[in-house]
This record gives C-alpha cells, sequence and structure tokens, in this order.
C-alpha cells in the first residue's frame, strides 16, 4: 500500500494567511508568543448553545451577515498578488474550502432574509467572490473537507509543470458560523474543553477557528519550493481512520524516500482528537523516527479545509524567521516523545512536512524546503 | 497530448425519481441494509462507480456542482438540534465516498471538484494530468427542494462514470481529447452528462482555452 506522489519540484513565489491574529507574520509572532486564539462562545452565536472553543476574526461574528464579514479581511490578504489577470487561460485560480458560504445558507434558512442566498450554495459564493476579485472565469473549484488546500496545491502544480499555466493561484478560505460549529458539536467532538494536541489525556476535543490562505505557484520563481505532494485516501470509515495507521503511513512513505538522509520537522494536522492524534503521531514517529512534531490548531482552532494552506504560510514565515512555534495548548504527557511542546530553531533543518487529514481517512502531506 | 481512452462507462438518468424509488432500485448493488443511510446521489454516483471496479492503483476525479443538496437542506432544517449523520453526509465528497467506504475500497489520489461552466472541462484537466494508469472520472448531481429554487440545487438527478487510460488497448469505447483553443466556452454538468448518456460526439468549445474531442468508437 502507498500514497500517490507527485514529483517535480514548484515554486512559491508568494504565500501568505489570514487568521484571527492577523497575517502570517503577525501569526507566527502570536504563536511563538504561546497565546491562543481560541475564545469560548456560544456554538449557535446569537442562538445560543454550550460554551466552545472559537477563533474568529476580531469584530467578526458567528452569524452572517449580507454580504458576508468576511469578504473585506480576504481582498486585503489578497491586495499584494490580486493584479488584473488571475482567472485567465494561463492563469487560473484554484478555489478551496470546506465551508465555501455556508454561513449564509444558515442565515438564510433562520431567517428568512433571501439576501443571503446571493452567497449560499457553493457555487453561488465562489462566482460572487471572483466578481469581487475581479477573477476571469478559469477558477476550479476543489472541497474534501480537511484537504481541500491539498487539491488545490497539487493541481496547481501540475498545471504549472505541464506548461499548462504561466502561474496559478491557490486561495483557500473557511470561515465559521453556526452551520459547522453546530455540526461539530453534534459530533461531539467540539465540546466546552479546548484542543491539546497530541496529548495523552482523558477526552478529546477540537477548536474551530477562522482562516484564508493563498499560495502563488510557479515554475522558476520563489524563495520556497514544494519538492514532492503525496496523497492517500483509505475509503475507512467516514469519520474514522484505519487504527493502525496504515493509511497515513502509506501517504508519509514516499516523502520519506525522498527526504532520506536530511534533517526535517513535521507541521501536523492535530485538531485535538484521541484516536486521530494517537495515529498521526504513531505514524509520523515510524516513518520520521526523532523529527520533531508540531501542531498549531491548539490556538488557532481548525481552519478545516484551509488549514493545509493557512498552516503552509506559517510553515513558510517559520523558515523565515528560523524558529518554529510549538504545540500551544497541549502537555505532557504526550503520544509520542517527538511532539514539540515548545518552540525551537529551525535553521539546522533541511524542510518540513505539512501534513492534513481528513473525513473519510483521506491524508495529503507536502514536502517544503528553501529554494 | 491530451488525450485519454474510454474502456468503460456507466450512466444513470434518474431524472426526477424519488429518494425511496432510487433506494428501491439500487439496493441490490449495495450491502444489505447500506442503502438505509445513504443519500441519492451516493446511491448513483456509487452504483455507476461500482460498475468500473475501482482499484488502489486508480485515482478518481468526482465533480458535482451542487453535491448533496437534500441532506444540506435537511441538516440545515435540523436546527437547532442540528443532525450528526446530515452534518457528515453533506460535506464534499460525500457522494462519491459513500459507496468507496462501504465497499472499503481505499484509493492514492482523489480529487474533488465543483464548479458551473467550467466544471466538465476542468475536471477532465485534472484526469488528464493525473499519472495513474487508469482514472475514473465520475460525478452527479440529485434533485433538490426549496435549494433550486435558488439556483442551488439540481432540478434533476443522474450519474455517470467512465474508466480512462493512455493507452487505448483492443478496445476502447471512446476517446476523449483537449485541445488548447482561443476561444472561449462553458459546458454545464447536466449538459456534459447528456453527451455522455447519449453517446454523442462532439468537436467544440468546452471550457475556457479549450475544446473537447470526443468520439465513440
Amino acid at each position: 500500500m502507498a500514497g500517490s506522489v507527485a514529483s517535480g519540484t514548484v515554486y512559491l513565489k508568494a504565500c501568505d494567511c489570514l487568521t484571527p491574529f492577523g497575517h502570517s507574520a503577525e501569526t507566527l509572532a502570536a504563536l511563538l508568543r504561546g497565546e491562543r486564539a481560541l475564545q469560548p462562545r456560544p456554538v449557535l452565536g446569537r442562538e445560543g448553545g454550550d460554551a466552545v472553543p472559537l477563533a474568529l476574526l476580531p469584530d467578526r461574528a458567528l452569524d452572517e451577515t449580507a454580504p458576508p464579514s468576511w469578504l473585506e479581511p480576504v481582498r486585503t490578504l489578497l491586495a499584494p498578488v490580486n493584479a488584473a489577470g488571475w482567472g485567465t487561460a494561463r492563469r487560473p485560480v484554484f478555489v478551496t474550502s470546506s465551508n465555501f458560504g455556508a454561513g449564509s445558507l444558515y442565515a438564510y434558512r433562520r431567517s428568512g432574509d433571501a439576501a443571503h442566498m446571493k452567497y449560499g450554495a457553493l457555487v453561488n459564493c465562489v462566482a460572487w467572490l471572483s466578481k469581487q476579485l475581479g477573477w476571469q472565469e478559469n477558477v476550479a473549484i476543489f472541497s474534501h473537507a480537511c484537504v481541500s488546500a491539498h487539491l488545490g496545491l497539487l493541481q496547481a502544480s501540475r498545471m504549472v509543470q505541464a506548461g499548462l499555466a504561466d502561474e496559478a493561484l491557490v486561495f483557500s478560505f473557511d470561515f465559521l458560523s453556526p452551520f459547522v460549529s453546530g455540526g461539530f458539536n453534534a459530533l461531539k467532538i467540539l465540546n466546552a474543553d479546548f484542543p491539546a494536541p497530541y496529548q495523552a489525556r482523558a477526552t478529546g476535543s477540537i477548536g474551530l477557528g477562522d482562516g484564508a490562505g493563498y499560495a502563488v505557484i510557479s515554475r522558476d520563481k520563489g524563495d520556497f519550493s514544494i519538492a514532492a505532494q503525496s496523497m492517500y485516501n483509505e475509503m475507512h470509515h467516514f469519520t474514522a481512520n484505519q487504527p493502525d495507521g496504515a493509511g497515513f503511513e502509506a501517504c508519509l512513505a514516499p516523502l520519506a524516500e525522498q527526504m532520506a538522509g536530511r534533517r526535517i520537522w513535521l507541521k501536523g494536522h492535530g485538531t485535538g482528537t484521541l484516536d486521530a492524534g494517537r495515529m498521526e503521531s504513531g505514524a509520523f514517529a515510524k516513518v520520521f523516527p526523532g523529527a520533531p512534531l508540531v501542531g498549531w490548531k491548539g490556538s488557532l482552532g481548525h481552519t478545516l479545509g484551509s488549514c493545509g494552506l493557512v498552516e503552509l504560510a506559517i510553515a513558510t514565515a517559520a523558515v523565515r524567521h528560523g524558529r518554529t512555534p510549538g504545540t500551544i495548548g497541549s502537555g505532557a504527557p504526550t503520544f509520542t516523545a517527538e511532539v514539540a511542546l515548545e518552540s525551537f530553531a529551525n535553521e539546522n533543518y533541511d524542510g518540513v512536512i505539512c501534513a492534513s487529514n481528513a473525513f473519510g481517512g483521506a491524508h495529503a502531506a507536502l514536502l517544503l524546503s528553501h529554494a | 497530448m491530451l488525450e485519454r481512452y474510454i474502456q468503460d462507462i456507466c450512466t444513470d438518468d434518474a431524472g426526477t425519481e424519488a429518494l425511496a424509488e432510487t433506494r428501491e432500485r439500487l439496493k441490490g448493488r449495495f450491502a444489505p441494509g447500506a442503502t438505509r443511510r445513504m443519500t441519492q446521489l451516493g446511491m448513483v454516483v456509487g452504483a455507476a462507480l461500482a460498475k468500473l471496479e475501482p482499484v488502489a492503483t486508480d485515482t478518481l476525479v468526482y465533480a458535482s456542482t451542487f453535491a448533496e443538496s437534500r441532506s444540506l437542506e435537511s441538516y440545515l432544517d435540523s436546527f437547532p438540534a442540528a443532525s450528526p449523520t446530515l452534518f457528515q453526509t453533506s460535506i464534499h465528497p460525500s457522494g462519491a465516498q459513500q459507496g468507496l467506504i462501504g465497499r472499503q475500497r481505499s484509493l492514492g489520489e482523489v480529487f474533488s471538484h465543483s464548479g458551473v461552466d467550467q466544471m466538465p472541462a476542468q475536471s477532465l484537466l485534472t484526469a488528464m494530468l493525473a499519472p495513474a494508469a487508469r482514472v475514473l472520472l465520475c460525478g452527479g448531481e440529485e434533485r433538490g427542494d426549496w435549494l433550486v429554487n435558488y439556483y442551488s440545487a439540481q432540478d434533476r438527478t443522474f450519474s455517470y462514470a467512465l474508466a480512462l487510460t493512455r493507452e487505448p488497448g483492443p478496445a476502447p469505447l471512446g476517446r476523449l481529447a483537449l485541445v488548447p483553443s482561443e476561444g472561449a466556452g462553458t459546458m454545464k454538468q447536466s449538459e456534459w452528462f447528456d453527451l455522455l448518456h447519449q453517446r454523442r460526439a462532439l468537436d467544440g468549445p468546452i471550457g475556457l482555452g479549450w475544446r473537447l474531442q470526443l468520439n465513440w468508437s
């Protein structure tokens, strides 16, 4: 059993993210200070419910507005790269998310205000966003739960490598609403506790966070490279992975071959659930023994389909800065000795494996390094 | 050359069939009792895909404009007591996963597309750039209820699944090629389905910068 690996280097000409702390530089600084963006908030917004850990952009409410409150922060995030020309035949856009305009759908159904429906359904939301950002019609959409961003990165890389695109913009966004917080609360993994990724404790829990990110993929420009990307889909269970970690190991194995003999650190998925955390950290320790493992969802919450791109942007900022944030919110005992609870200097490492896992036993990972 | 050969195809035009009718019609294609928890889209896509007998080395490209519309509608109406089952089944790409999880069919790459006028071209590009020897390209829609009024769900149910290879082999059913073009083009998922279901040939625009050549043997 082996994951499918895409070899062939592409470059990150630009990469940034948006979290409740700000863009990638501000987010990195906050993580290095050990700050937590998650705050207890009512799971159903203005309709109340249990207090659960959510990380919302400053001044943004869980209940959606019309037009959506996340548009202006997204516009600001993309301003450095959103020059005219995206969405043409040679400059495609790949939009990824697991939420899209779900908050607007929820707002419509609870309020009856049809104004929300302009942004509600997945395709309507992206069509409206494309118009707001001045993109032309070559906008591809991928949605595969928490590995969504990885699909966009992989297909964008293939388009660029095949010479079918000059550059590609991958953009991912997931903003919280009662639609998604209510769903995870119903699954009983979003509860009153704060997440403690990879910590061996009695009960697991996750937090959820607003997040968006982008990467401009280029054939030859950029100070970071993605040398390999891998995927594996277990199709084992809707919400659980193969407990022995074999599926995730299959995803990691091709990257391990490429990294043989080199020093790496690991940016894991680390939502805070127990079974997934045990499986993930165990597979990492088996395939990359001794490599330090960190996860940042204990501070930022889970940014869902966008986490792969949000955390990639933070990883690039960490490499630039020379220091990797630790696994905030977690503590001893951890599932494996490799879990790094504190920040560490990363100048002596050759690269970073960034991994995400999703519903349905979907696993994705990529190898990031300085060009 | 961006071309692939069609080795197998399965299409299902369920039209305005009700969920219970689809369940009755397709229950024999799944494990006993499995369809009780499946969506209409999950059943029609799962049945079409099963005919192609997916194996671990295949890449799967799945395309749906609106995905699980009925689950989405029911999930929204379940608040304030949100339904965990409907939440799970409303998440893309549940339509493709339901049948594959039921059969425990692991795969390497799975690409889950959405989109409107460019989606058939984009999903074909994804299929043709995948390095796997065989790519399964599948998709479908399910008939929605109130979301149809907001162009947020399809008004009919259908599915398709194609097995595509680089080499023609001894008896290909057809050939697909994407040819660069200066012009603009669009094709909706329902138009793409009709083309496949009726085994019609095409040499015309399909997306921005692409023309599709589809020939049947």
